[in-house]
């Protein structure tokens, strides 16, 4: 079965990355992935908890 | 997207800007650019002639946050002017193409318009475990950024991911952040910090390049001094209350209610360059500390983790208002002992008027 790949999936904010296995014409399976990591939660451990906010507001 | 014959000013006029509103405009540059007199006929008489530009917007780890001020320029005329000056040929979050299509349009560009196009970076460049915290099209981040900006005009850092990390690079720094200036190396560029950086320092850095043919005039830390020249400090309208040591106490006290000075809850515009109180936010509705909260430093280097926290004040307040730059200011912060607000009043006496750094 042909797999097919969308990578970037644009007009969204984020990085998106989407694999599709195809059969006549037909989507049999799917796998989304998101292409960008920052570790926030990694970064938020130890600060004063009133900067979380701004930490953690972003997409 | 994509059209990119004809000059910006007959682009304009085909869409309906009326000659007034270019030259409204052109005034609006000139004020920003800080230019003398003369400065607005100078914009209209280059952007009649000047071809639009083409620009790829690269976005890697970033949240949007720069997008969102592109696209929220100052009100309906300015917006269209702005989006008008570029050919946005590439950008994510806008283009209509999606993934080997969109990716075809970035390296047309690259391919074509080599040495002739603009790049706007947007968010931070990982560069641990091979870059693969970040990818577009099954590329690394890194890889993309050292061929679009490696092949372009010249490059544009908007927001503080681009320039120095931001927050993916606040410690720990678990993917290996950085800014372009540190991910790739020999291109021309020039950085707009801040969380995010404000359209019309976009605007005006571009305007500028469109009228003189060079970037405008930055301090070492590349930033145009035009935008990054001035304290937020020194041009803060709360000033007076610092100065008279009048300041809010408590969230919601009378002080506060009064529009009092935000030092003691941790406003770090006596650290930060930046004109938002010029320019200010929001269809220039309002900026942070008028709208009643400090500032935060979005624009100082490594902002994430040298003003944090946010609602501690800084200790000292370094340069009495005689430093004009930040590139004085880094001397000053150096030298800097008085501690507290006293010690600081008294000095304030003494403060020297600061000179004029702004590009003539
Ligand atoms: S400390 Fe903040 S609120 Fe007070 S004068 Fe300076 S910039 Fe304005
Ligand atoms: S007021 Fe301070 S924190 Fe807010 S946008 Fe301006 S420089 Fe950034």
């Amino acid at each position: 079965m042909p797999k097919i790949a969308i990578d970037p999936i644009t007009r969204i904010e984020g990085h998106l990355r989407i694999e599709a296995q195809v059969d006549a014409g037909q989507v049999k399976d799917a796998w989304a992935s998101g292409t960008m990591f920052r570790g926030i939660e990694l970064i938020l451990k130890n600060r004063d908890p009133r900067d979380a906010w701004a930490f953690a507001q972003r997409i | 997207m994509g059209e990119a014959s004809g000059s910006i000013y007959d682009s304009l006029r085909k869409k309906g800007v009326s000659r007034r509103d270019f030259m409204k405009f052109c005034s609006l540059m000139a004020a920003t650019l800080a230019l003398p007199v003369g400065g607005a006929a100078k914009i209209a008489e280059a952007l009649e002639k000047a071809p639009k530009p083409t620009l790829v917007w690269l976005e890697f780890q970033d949240c949007c946050g720069n997008t969102e001020s592109f696209l929220r320029a100052n009100d309906p005329t300015v917006a269209q002017i702005v989006l008008d000056l570029l050919s946005v040929d590439y950008h994510e979050t806008i283009m209509a193409p999606a993934g080997k299509q969109a990716e075809k349009s970035l390296y047309d560009v690259v391919k074509n318009q080599k040495g002739k196009y603009l790049v706007v970076v947007e968010g931070a460049i990982p560069l641990k475990d091979g870059g693969v915290y970040c990818t577009v099209g099954g590329r690394a981040a890194i890889d993309i950024a050292k061929e679009v900006c490696g092949n372009a005009m010249a490059t544009i850092a908007m927001g503080a991911c681009a320039w120095d990390g931001g927050i993916p690079g606040a410690a720990p720094n678990p993917t290996g952040a950085v800014g372009v200036k540190d991910a790739v190396k020999d291109i021309t560029l020039i950085n707009l910090p801040g969380c995010p950086a404000n359209v019309v320092n976009l605007t005006g850095t571009i305007v500028h390049l469109l009228t003189f043919g060079s970037l405008p005039l930055t301090d070492s830390m590349g930033r145009p001094l035009f935008a990054y020249g001035h304290r937020i400090h020194d041009d803060c309208e709360r000033r007076a209350h610092y100065d008279a040591g009048r300041f809010v106490q408590i969230w919601g006290d009378e002080g506060h209610k009064k529009g009092w000075c935000l030092y003691q809850m941790g406003c770090k515009g006596p650290e930060t360059f930046k004109n938002c109180p010029a320019q200010r936010w929001n269809q220039g509705t309002s900026w942070p500390v008028e709208a009643g909260h400090g500032c935060i430093g979005c624009a100082a280097p490594h902002f994430w983790d040298t003003m944090t926290p946010f609602y501690k004040r800084i200790e000292q307040v370094p340069g009495f208002g005689v430093e004009a730059t930040a590139d004085k200011f880094g001397a000053g912060l150096a030298a800097a002992t008085a501690a507290g607000l006293i010690v600081h009043r008294i000095a304030r006496a003494s403060k020297k008027k600061s000179s004029e750094e702004e590009e003539k």
